[in-house]
């Protein structure tokens, strides 16, 4: 519990760093250039609590969204990653593929996916997924393929199944690098949640997404920045999170050696 | 009883083939254990991988209780060299995963119990010992109830005190639970306390160069002997004409 209270007096210390930051820059604007430039905390808080009730949509919307395309981007690249990384076969075949498509970034493909999904939500989630979908798959396919031999031979000369070597060897042990690696793509995630709600949110409300919230408000830079520190406070939440379930599920990987004879 | 015959294990094909036994043939008989010596790398541990089903012959055949070995067989309980303990499961899991891999029931706690684990079932392979994690090892082959137990090198990098106690312990598990047992080490003193009869293996690709009777084995206090001494000094002398 101590260690859970001092992690978070952390996060209150660069809390306030960041505002302290912020607020210098802000003056330091204002008084170069003779007028408001980067709005002050305290502006951009006074805002944000007037505008409350369509920036807790905007928060929930965009949370929700994220949420699923972080759960629908596992849910397909686990187990492909998994496959191709241990199946040396596969790995022939697809790696070359993955890295290809890897780094061809959704964002230049916006035209052709508003065409063939339209500008509903289906739009949105597939840029999210895509760019979190191949993190997943080469974080799962990098360590599937390192897994210790002996591991396996321990399953396997108990009689394992192929899918029990995935359930009791292939999965756990690369559970911790594929949750890392997704704590890494939350960055990059809310920057294609940012745009996937601006340039495939036009029709939308401010309430509709962050992303849509803060181009919603363009020229009121306070509003609009109360959404930007909506969005740093959304990929906080997330990083936390995909802590808490690395530390619940890889509860292997935080224990000390205690010893014994 | 285990019956090898003409084993031949060749990996790779082509220009790459690597042999890595030729021809090996061994019997071991019911309730016998039997100690495996020979140059490192002249292919110990994958005779005991082809014993224990993981691996196919190339040619000859493997025969155990007269059945031909066409695969993992559940009466054969196989200890890895590092324990091949997985780190994410506590030591009860550990020691119960080859018994929940093929579907049963049973638990490893009186198991664990006999090889002093009793308390540290909760706690992962990170935590323990390296001799404790050798024992949750042995835990998972014995909660098996195996016939034929495989060992491949169950005390390498271990301390001596250590080594000797799990020495022991195997000793002990042999008499009390009566397995047909194949041991491999490339440690002498190991083979002759663990063997009653000893087989020397060639340098690779491995066929079996000699067999050392050694009556002594099992006997109380046979590490102190004159016998044991001489026996560890003959089979010293067997591997030093044998390469490195």
């Amino acid at each position: 519990m101590t260690r859970t209270l001092r992690l978070a007096f952390y996060y209150l210390v660069a809390m306030a760093a960041v505002i302290g930051l912020w607020w210098g820059a802000s003056w330091l604007l204002e008084t170069t250039r003779e007028r408001e430039i980067l709005p002050s905390p305290w502006v951009t808080f006074r805002a944000a609590v007037a505008n409350l009730g369509t920036l807790a949509s905007a928060f929930g919307s965009s949370a929700l969204r994220f949420l699923v395309a972080l759960a629908v981007a596992f849910l397909l690249g686990l187990p492909l990653g998994l496959v191709v990384g241990f199946e040396p076969k596969l790995d022939r075949y697809l790696s070359p593929l993955i890295y290809l498509l890897y780094p061809m970034p959704p964002v230049a493909l916006l035209l052709f996916l508003y065409l063939a999904f339209g500008l509903g939500e289906v739009v949105r989630l597939v840029v999210v997924v895509m760019a979190l979908f191949f993190q997943v798959v080469v974080a799962a396919q990098g360590a599937a393929k390192y897994i210790v031999p002996s591991h396996v031979t321990s399953v396997r000369s108990a009689g394992a199944t192929r899918w029990q070597i995935y359930r009791h060897v292939v999965l756990p042990a690369t559970l911790p690098s594929v949750l890392t690696a997704a704590r890494v793509s939350v960055g990059l995630g809310i920057t294609m949640l940012y745009i996937a709600e601006t340039k495939l949110g036009l029709l939308l409300g401010p309430g509709a997404g962050l992303g849509r919230f803060i181009e919603y408000y363009t020229f009121r830079g306070d509003i609009s920045l109360a959404g930007v520190v909506g969005l740093a406070l959304l990929g906080l939440l997330f990083y936390v999170v995909l802590e808490l379930l690395e530390r619940v599920l890889c509860r292997w990987k935080f224990v000390g050696a205690r010893g014994g004879a | 009883m285990i019956e090898v015959d003409g084993l031949t294990l060749i990996y790779g094909r082509g220009g790459t083939a690597v042999p890595a036994v030729a021809g090996l043939s061994m019997v071991v008989d019911s309730y016998e254990l039997v100690s495996v010596v020979g140059p490192s790398g002249c292919g110990k541990t994958t005779l005991l991988f082809a014993l224990d089903g993981l691996l196919a012959p190339t040619a000859g055949r493997i025969r155990m209780h007269g059945e031909e070995v066409r695969g993992v067989r559940r009466d054969v309980a196989l200890i890895l060299q590092d324990a091949g303990l997985l780190p994410w499961k506590t030591v009860r899991a550990n020691a119960e995963l080859s018994l929940r891999i093929q579907g049963r029931k049973e638990t490893a706690g009186k198991v664990l119990a006999e090889l002093g684990l009793a308390g540290f079932e909760k706690r992962y392979p990170s935590e323990l010992s390296e001799g404790m994690k050798r024992r949750v090892g042995i835990a998972r082959a014995l909660a098996l109830q195996p016939r034929v137990m495989l060992m491949d090198e169950p005390t390498a990098n271990l301390d001596s005190i250590t080594r000797e106690h799990i020495q022991n312990l195997i000793l002990g598990l042999w008499w009390e639970m009566g397995f047909t047992g194949v041991l491999v080490t490339h440690d002498m003193e190991e083979a002759v306390f663990l063997g009653k009869r000893i087989l020397v293996l060639s340098a690779r690709p491995a066929r079996v160069v000699e067999v050392i009777e050694n009556p002594g084995m099992g006997e109380p206090g046979y590490r102190g002997t004159p016998e044991f001494v001489s026996q560890v000094a003959h089979l010293r002398q067997v591997l030093g004409g044998n390469g490195p």
